[in-house]
């Protein structure tokens, strides 16, 4: 069974609309810069990839999560032209931290907060009517998990459209963390160069409207993307360190779900989150798995430009990659100076500037990671020039 | 009492009141981690808390690796371990009897990290992140009690967190379902876990007085991979609905199943109130209620696995009707959603011939083939 994605809305520090990120992304531009909502007098760290609408410079407020992932579902909806009732409609949301930033802001500086709104539901029935709703805390590659149990969905007929999303703010507790874990403060996220210092969050959320193909698209008729598979697993291995033999184990599931072999991807958003831990275990999954495919695919990584949105990051790559295939424009992977050895001949797109490959790109790989070893792999596959 | 076989289709479990291929999944093993519950077997109806299980649960833990993890990692980890082995998919020397990667895991919680979260801001607000120690890192990530039960007990397959508010464990239970039915995985163990600490209590309506602290967890198997291991189920897993209003959740799950009510596992008291049974009684006149809040305080995210683990310790007994099980009120009581999920009786004794009648879909979820 395939599915496609027939509605999409995100937003990002580098742009409020698929669009805007998608412009930024092959321009080079980052949502780089200082911090915007902490005193940074209390961090090593100085800088984000935050969005920049707090009331005032310094202040923070509430609900900025739940803000973002009304707007994306609002927007992928308005995409497929399915009107804003979701009574009926599954909704599942990926996060890492949910509303924590709220309950940060209730516990520390007595700022009101509803214990509902810990959950995505509580807006979902307020602004849709959706009551089919799931907030899934899966980590880094929540978004990501989240469209593997939105096909699985729809693949035992319980639904016939399926919304599925990630949204994620930066909490105060994680950037602190972040910054007592890393042996330099972070600059930028510049994944797999060697003068890479660790990773840096970014804020977001994505949404898309998912249908069985069979089915055709909802009714504005758009079909973005076939999703021909999702695969999940889990490390079991540690709660922070990835773990590169099970990466490649949730690969070859995609590849094997899709019915695909590693040479027919002609494109990989990777993870790259620019963490030695991540970018060494993912190098070693994909030397695995791609051995002997020369030359390689395409490879980007967003995350040097959005920064790490967390549980919105796989759909963030995957809402990416849509436009990649249709515009044939491989976002470069900013700060990527100096590789490290094992990028070996992978062809990642390096410069401050989009490649634009003369061959067509048909079909992309998504790869997302997570903390306590949750990993997530998605193949898509373009509908440009008909069905395979 | 007889088990009503209805002649209508039995859906999907988990899959709501959708069509779809017809997956029995069956629970095989339970576990708790409550202080003042012995085990499973007393949170049926009629128990009470307090007959046993003197002390905190987590003592129940030895070893290195504790001081870092918070308490609801902690609990998850004691109800996950007994539910594991009463299963028998851990042995006695507790390593998995099954391939890692054949076992899932979906936890449900709504306040498991708080504490981590809260304790970290206030530390940096008393000083710097200097002040904060590294290896609270991965707890300020809401999977962190799915998380250590995997690496624990070597879970690799699909692993999941619910905090999806008052319905999140009977959501969490129906996820589970939903993995095995679209085989993903042939087992997952389900937990829920609400910790009691001053950052949750911060959270919750001023005027509360009863708090909750422990876990509950479950295994949950395809039918067939109970029939191969040998194992008893002790229930089935029935239809699954989360509705706007109570009434329609109720409505939509007995659509799917025609047998007789023996028992209902109810939400969280309504605000102001303790009438929850008859402020939200459509389609469940007269069946007995079972309340766990009013037995272990409000539990939140754990409330639907504790309602799950009550079920099947009921249903377990040989008791021939099923058990509907609510979580979160709806309309009818503020929440955004309810949620409702039947656990099923399986047959006590092999299952008789019925099942012989050629390509028979009206077989009971949880049936022995």
């Amino acid at each position: 069974m395939s599915w496609i994605v027939t509605g999409t809305g995100a937003v990002a520090s580098i742009g409020g609309s698929v669009a805007e990120i998608y412009d930024s992304l092959v321009a080079g531009r980052s949502g780089l810069a200082p911090l915007r909502g902490y005193d940074p007098t209390r961090f090593r760290a100085q800088v984000a990839y935050e969005i920049d609408d707090r009331p005032a410079p310094g202040v923070d407020e509430p609900l900025r999560a739940t803000r973002w992932l009304e707007r994306a579902v609002a927007a992928a909806l308005a995409d497929a032209g399915l009107g804003e009732d979701l009574d009926g409609v599954p909704v599942l949301v990926g996060t890492t931290l949910r509303e924590l930033r709220s309950v940060e802001l209730s516990w520390r500086d007595r700022i009101p907060f509803d214990v509902r709104d810990m959950h995505f539901g509580t807006m979902l029935r307020r602004r849709f009517g959706a009551a089919d709703t799931h907030t899934v805390a899966n980590a880094c590659s929540a978004s990501l998990y989240a469209l593997g149990l939105g096909v699985d969905l729809l693949e035992l007929g319980a639904a016939d459209t399926v919304v599925v999303a990630g949204v994620d703010t930066i909490s105060e507790s994680t950037y602190g963390l972040l910054d007592r874990c890393y042996p330099e403060a972070p600059d930028r996220v510049r994944p797999f160069d060697k003068a890479r210092r660790g990773m840096l969050q970014g804020e977001g959320a994505v949404a898309v409207v998912l249908r069985r193909e069979a089915d055709g698209p909802a009714p504005a008729g758009r079909a973005h993307v076939r999703v021909r598979s999702v695969a999940v697993n889990c490390d079991a291995h540690h709660p922070s360190a990835p773990e590169a033999k099970n990466i490649a184990t949730v690969i070859r599931e995609a590849h094997d779900r899709a019915g695909i072999v590693p040479a027919d991807v002609d494109l990989l958003m990777l993870h790259g989150t620019g963490t030695p831990l991540n970018d060494e275990a993912e190098l070693a999954a994909l030397g695995s798995v791609f051995a002997g495919v020369h030359p390689s695919p395409y490879m980007t990584a967003i995350k040097c430009m959005t920064g790490h949105t967390a549980g919105a990051s796989g759909l963030h790559s995957l809402v990416a990659a849509v436009d990649v295939m249709r515009q044939g424009a491989v976002p470069p992977i900013l700060g990527l100076d100096d590789p490290v050895e094992a990028v070996g001949a992978f062809r990642m797109v390096r410069g401050t500037r989009a490649l634009r490959p003369a061959e067509p790109l048909r079909l992309a790989q998504i790869n997302s990671f997570g903390f306590g070893g949750l990993n997530a792999v998605a193949v898509v596959e373009s509908l440009q020039g008909g069905t395979s | 009492m007889s088990t009503a076989r209805t002649p209508a289709r039995t859906p999907a479990p988990g899959t709501g009141t959708g069509t779809g291929r017809t997956a029995e999944v069956v629970v095989t093993g339970l576990g708790t981690a409550l202080t003042g519950v012995a085990g499973p077997a007393e949170l049926g109806p009629g128990a009470r808390g307090g007959h046993g299980g003197a002390g905190d649960p987590v003592d129940r833990l030895t070893g290195r690796g504790l001081r870092y993890k918070d308490r609801a990692t902690k609990l998850g980890m004691v109800a996950a371990r007994e539910a594991l082995a009463a299963a028998g998919l851990t042995g006695a020397d507790g390593a998995l009897t099954v391939p890692g990667a054949s076992v899932g895991c979906v936890v449900s919680t709504n306040f498991g990290n708080v504490d981590t979260v809260c304790e970290t801001v206030a530390t940096i607000a008393r000083g710097t992140y200097l002040g904060t120690s590294p290896m609270m890192l991965p707890a300020t990530s809401s999977n962190v009690v799915a998380s250590w039960i995997a690496i624990t007990h070597g879970l690799r397959g699909a692993n999941l967190t619910l905090c999806n508010g008052p319905t999140s464990g009977l959501d969490a239970v129906r996820w589970g379902a939903l993995l095995i039915a679209a085989g993903r995985v042939e087992r997952v163990l389900v937990v829920g876990v609400e910790p009691d600490n001053p950052e949750v209590r911060h959270l919750l309506p001023p005027d509360r007085e009863a708090f909750f602290d422990g876990a509950a967890a479950l295994v949950l198997e395809s039918a067939g991979s109970a029939a191969a291991r040998g194992v008893r189920p002790l229930a089935g897993v029935g239809p699954y609905a989360r509705r706007a209003r109570h009434a329609d959740a109720v409505v939509a799950v007995r659509a799917g199943d025609g047998r007789d009510l023996g028992l209902w596992c109810v939400p969280e008291h309504l605000e102001g109130g303790r009438g929850s049974a008859s402020a939200l009684g459509d389609g469940t006149a007269g069946t007995p209620v079972h309340d766990l809040s009013e037995l272990l305080g409000p539990s939140s995210g754990a409330l639907g696995v504790l309602q799950a683990v009550a079920a099947t310790a009921w249903l377990s007994g040989g008791a021939g009707a099923a058990v509907l099980a609510t979580a979160g009120t709806g309309d009818e009581g503020g929440d955004d959603a309810a949620a409702a999920l039947l656990f099923l009786p399986v047959a006590a004794e092999p299952y008789r011939n019925e099942s012989s009648r050629a390509g028979s879909a009206s077989e009971p979820v949880g049936a022995t083939p």
